[in-house]
């Protein structure tokens, strides 16, 4: 007997078929992935379930009875929880103010906190997700955080976990730990479903995958009976290229010089304590690291939207080491921030506005500061042609575009612009196989026109398959470099996690890398 | 000199400034931290002491007026609640609106009501609750102290105390009830109250409502109280006042009942102040500048980076 099982549901949005008829059912004790790229309709039909929408047609049934669920509440009631892609925190709140919210325990409206702290506790321990009951929320790790929305669905008493994109935002070592936790909840008796468009991930958790490809399922599969590229073709509906194959760089003249440079953070703390490298023409020059080792503040002294402390960088022998955003674009550079909602697109703004930011200033868009509505049309339609982006008309809000689309408008913005160096950090987070086939494929095509390519990637993945050279930074310092035909993963994982540290010249041999540099989740 | 103006007079007089600031203040933290933004606070505060003193007026009796105002504090917040919830106003722009609605309605039923503009007749105050003699026979120490302790403590009216109650149930209430827990959720994270359903529509209105009601008592405290009439304006900028004050208290009750106590200080110091302005020699407009001044100081650096609740003046749309 299935736990839950829908039946035929369609959902329609105006002017999209969000879900077409989608059956699926969960038994106990299953995990079952969801697969499709952004915008196949898996949340969509995951929050019908969760209450949050209203299907248009079918049916969904929870221990064989049919049910229609209005609210989130209700679902609860119905044993179904679900961890949101954007959690449902209330950051300022304790873990267990944030797991009772909404079922307090205690009398005439007085919450019994002793009561409430005890039940967080027996619950963290019978599942063995330790937290800290007392611990707010906005000191807490991504990680521990998202512990603390699956403690949250469990206190409500969730028999079925629904897990909305749950690695999105997770760094490798937290998605490994999230796979045992999901995997011994499963061994309890709970069931999940594990919404991704990570092929590898359904590969390592699922025990069934349904594939979604634009509102339809279009096939259902188990781990063992496919591949990622199986997969991958099933997901997109063609062949994709999950490892793009480039030819040898040729090195021209030095685009991008750095020495030296120091810069500090926010928080006025060092963050990059003097490094040096160059990049060359025809060159993608991969930096790996975990994250927060200086990456970022590295990247803003570069593209001018922070001042270096100390150093030098240049950009084909001219000084740009205290340009700002304006005098960076003019020299030359481009930029793929690393956080395209916060940095790379004003979301309210249409996709022709987006997509000429930073060109509003010179001709065909403006000129003698007046701009032309007529050319910016123009640029746009080209830009949105060119960098296939998927979109009714260039009036679209960016806000309204799926993840791959708005990302493909930056990048359409910052390479159309035929910078010498493109600048791109974590230029695919966040998006599926076919959008990041795409932009890696425009990224080498920069390197194969002999621009300069600088690339600041989490994902190894992502470095190893397109880097020429790669330099690990760990702590503000670059303590490697590699050649990419001499780097593999786990080397590489090796260095980022400060393996070989200051101790390198003592021969130290690479063993097991030790992970206190990204742990204190504990 | 300094022994002329640090007198237990001074302190007294500052807790009854503070009290229509820390009232309307809390209800501010109130409101804000369910995530409606009522810079109406101001108006809300002028309609309250409107009807205080014209219900009074109509039935003799200033108990029958203190619930008047707190009715019309809450029917005007009604509307603030309406514009800035169902409707999903800017809520700045509800809010100012109020301000002005108040300015004119007050003015417009003072005409109708009793034919001239200004001020209205004046209403017999409520009078202090304790009434115990300030002098205690044997003089020495001992009297001297028990003089500033009745004077500061035992010398006020009835709202002053409630003020104070007031302030201690709201932390109290806000810490360890549900309501309290779901308030301070709401104006965070309003999709995460929703999400395990609790209504963001109620908890908001409710939260409006009862800051409508706390600036009504306010201004209830201001005619009935410490005036004894209405004035056209008469709340002159308090309600702006008691939105700096619960900043300054960083958005909790107890916090704006103190910063509330600081701009009463500086009110009762320049009301002080203003009686040696013949041997201190400064003008007296400077000392009339002084709680204003140091809200501007307050806000803008004593405060530093004070965050407010992260969905304070969003409207909440479901789905």
């Amino acid at each position: 007997m299935p736990l839950l099982e829908l039946r035929e549901i369609t959902k329609v949005f105006p002017g999209v078929l969000a879900n077409d008829r989608v059956s699926m059912r969960l038994e106990r004790g299953e995990i079952v992935a969801l697969l499709g790229e952004n915008g196949a309709g898996k949340s969509t039909l995951m929050n019908v379930v969760y209450g949050l929408l209203t299907a248009d047609g079918g049916e969904v049934l929870v221990d064989d009875a049919p049910v229609k669920i209005k609210s989130p509440r209700h679902a609860i009631d119905l044993g179904i929880g679900m961890v949101h892609q954007h959690f449902m925190l209330v950051e300022p709140l304790t873990v267990t103010e944030n797991i009772v919210l909404g079922r307090e325990p205690g009398r005439f409206g007085i919450i019994d906190f002793a009561t409430a702290r005890e039940r967080v506790r027996e619950i963290s321990e019978r599942y063995g997700l330790k937290v800290d009951p007392d611990a707010k929320i906005v000191d807490l790790s991504v990680g521990m955080q998202q512990r603390v929305e699956i403690l949250k669905a469990l206190y409500q008493g969730a028999r079925v976990l629904i897990l909305d994109e749950p690695t999105a935002v997770l760094t490798p070592q937290e998605v490994t730990e999230l796979f045992k936790v999901v995997r011994s909840l499963v061994d309890e008796g709970l069931s999940a479903v594990f919404i991704t468009h990570k092929l590898e991930e359904v590969v390592a958790i699922a025990d069934r995958i349904l594939v979604m490809r634009d509102g339809k399922v279009v096939g259902e599969t188990t781990p063992s009976a496919t591949d990622e590229i199986g997969l991958a073709r099933m997901m997109v509906g063609r062949d994709v290229v999950l490892r793009i194959e480039k030819g040898a760089s040729t090195c021209g003249d030095t685009v991008l010089a750095v020495e030296d440079v120091h810069v500090d953070d926010d928080r006025g703390l060092e963050a990059v304590k003097g490094i040096t490298f160059s990049v060359c023409g025809g060159e993608i020059l991969a930096i790996a690291g975990v994250d927060g080792n200086g990456q970022r503040e590295l990247v803003e002294s570069i593209v001018g939207l922070r001042r270096p402390k100390g150093g030098r960088i240049e950009l084909k022998g001219k000084d740009i080491t205290h340009a700002n955003a304006r005098a960076s674009i003019e020299a030359g550079v481009s930029h793929i921030p690393e956080d395209r909602h916060r940095r790379g697109l004003v979301l309210e703004f249409d996709i022709a506005e987006n997509i000429i930011l930073g060109d509003h200033r010179t001709p065909p868009v403006a000129k003698n500061g007046i701009m032309h509505p007529k050319a910016i049309t123009e640029v746009a339609r080209k830009r949105i042609a060119d960098y296939d982006i998927r979109t009714p008309s260039e009036r679209v809000h960016a806000e309204n575009l799926s993840g791959g689309n708005q990302q493909k408008v930056v990048v359409a913005r910052e390479i159309g612009r035929n910078p010498e160096l493109l600048v791109a950090a974590q230029p695919t987070r966040g998006l599926d196989v076919g959008a990041i086939e795409f932009v890696h494929k425009q990224i080498i095509r920069e390197r194969d026109a002999g621009k300069a390519v600088l690339l600041v990637s989490l994902e190894l993945e992502e470095v190893l398959s397109l880097a020429d050279r790669i330099l690990v930074i760990y702590e503000g310092r670059i303590v490697k470099e590699f050649a990419v035909a001499d780097a593999d993963a786990e080397t590489l994982g090796y260095f980022m996690t400060g393996g070989g540290g200051s101790k390198i010249d003592k021969g130290a041999v690479p063993s097991v890398p030790e992970t206190s540099a990204t742990g204190g989740d504990e | 000199m300094l022994a002329d103006i640090i007198t237990p007079d001074l302190f007294a007089s500052a807790l009854r400034m503070a009290t229509p600031l820390a009232l309307a203040a809390i209800g501010g933290t109130i409101c804000e931290r369910s995530g409606v933004v009522n810079i109406a606070l101001e108006g809300i505060m002028l309609c309250g002491a409107f009807a205080g003193v014209a219900v009074t007026l109509a039935v003799g009796n200033a108990w029958v007026g203190v619930l008047a105002a707190i009715a019309a504090g809450v029917a005007i917040a009604a509307i603030h609640a309406f514009t800035s919830i169902n409707l999903r106003s800017d809520q700045v722009v509800s809010g100012t609106a109020i301000n002005i609605l108040a300015l004119g309605l007050t003015g417009f039923l003072m005409e109708i009501l009793y034919g001239h503009p200004g001020t209205t007749e004046a209403v017999e105050t409520i009078k202090p609750i304790f009434r115990f003699a300030s002098e205690r026979g044997g003089g020495g120490f001992l009297a001297e102290v028990w003089h500033w302790v009745n004077t500061i403590l035992f010398s006020h009216t009835p709202i002053v105390y409630m003020a104070i109650i007031i302030a201690i149930a709201m932390q109290w209430a806000m810490y360890n009830t549900r309501w309290g827990l779901h308030l301070r959720a709401l104006g965070e994270h309003p999709r995460a109250v929703d999400t395990v359903g609790v209504s963001v529509l109620r908890g908001r209105w409710v939260a409006v409502l009862i800051s409508g009601a706390l600036a009504g008592l306010a201004g209830a405290n201001l005619t009935l109280e410490q005036v004894g009439s209405f004035t056209e304006n008469m709340t002159n900028g308090r309600g702006f006042i008691a939105l700096a004050a619960n900043i300054f208290g960083r958005w909790t009750p107890v916090g704006s009942y103190g910063a509330s106590l600081l701009f009463g200080f500086a009110d009762a110091l320049q009301i002080k102040l203003q009686i040696f302005r013949g041997e201190i020699n400064i003008p007296p407009q400077f000392f009339l500048m002084l709680p204003y001044i140091l809200t501007v100081i307050v806000l803008a650096g004593v405060v530093g980076r004070s965050v407010g609740p992260a969905a304070v003046g969003k409207p909440y749309e479901k789905g």
